[in-house]
């Protein structure tokens, strides 16, 4: 009866602590790490959709378009990671001045 | 609370645990490494359902493609922070984000979890036209990353 629970909890859980490692990351790697882990939750969340069982090749379609869609996020962030590298020596974040928002 | 309760619990626990550990820990080497463990927890969770398409999925790609990347990207930047600042405004969202999760918690939470079997013909069918999409959608992905990084040596030389 609590399977739902738990694994919402843990998806809700898991997806906080990579908001905080997102908020928190002073450079691109851990920033990476941080969407990772959300992609991760959301997967997790996916779990439900697929006891239903009308809704379970939807399921299957989500988690492959959010497979690629992690995979394309990677692909985006090596390359951010490769070039303020080669820019700057650095991958760390504080030195990126354009974009961005302030409380 | 049956077994599969008590292996959700002990799972979800570890899991939990080792993403507390991608936050915690100051080095990134580090904190890729508990990622990849997490993923791999969360790819368990998909086998107690008998989800064995989507695990293979997760564990192969997810894990063995990009998580490894990262791994292998933490190690080359190794970056140790002095502190990791965390400003308090932030509590507000947060704190906004945890309301909406638990009233969707609260609602669904007697919902019955069964085991499920993907068809993995019927979705080829049904599907067929998505992942083409989606994969022509990477190529060009990869061929316009390929584009913006030769540019901008170009413009550092």
């Amino acid at each position: 009866m609590f399977e739902v629970a738990i694994v919402l909890i843990t998806a809700v859980v898991v997806l906080l602590i990579a908001y905080l490692t997102a908020i928190s990351s002073r450079d691109l790697i851990r920033l990476l790490i941080s969407l990772e882990m959300m992609f991760g939750a959301v997967f997790l969340a996916l779990i439900p959709v697929f006891s239903i069982p009308e809704m379970t090749n939807t399921a299957f379609g989500v988690l492959v378009i959010t497979i690629f869609t992690s995979s394309s996020e990677l692909l985006v962030l090596i390359a951010s990671i490769v070039l303020l590298n080669r820019m700057t020596r650095d991958v760390s974040t504080d030195i990126v001045s354009s974009g961005g928002d302030q409380l | 609370m049956d077994t599969v309760s008590l292996i959700l619990l002990a799972l979800g626990s570890v899991t939990v645990l080792s993403s507390l550990g991608v936050l915690l820990s100051r080095d990134n080497f580090y904190s890729a490494l508990y990622m990849a463990l997490t993923m791999i927890f969360i790819a368990t969770t998909f086998a107690v359902f008998n989800i064995q398409s989507a695990f293979i999925l997760i564990a192969f790609i997810f894990i063995g493609a990009v998580g490894i990347v990262t791994v292998a990207l933490a190690a080359v930047f190794r970056y140790v922070p002095k502190s990791i600042p965390v400003d308090r405004l932030w509590i507000i969202p947060t704190i906004l984000t945890i309301a909406v999760l638990t009233y969707t918690l609260y609602k669904y939470a007697t919902f019955n979890l069964s085991q499920a079997s993907v068809d993995i013909s019927a979705f080829q069918s049904q599907y067929a036209l998505a992942v083409v999409f989606l994969v022509c959608l990477m190529v060009l992905l990869m061929i316009s990353i390929v584009k913006i990084v030769r540019r901008e040596e170009l413009c550092l030389k």
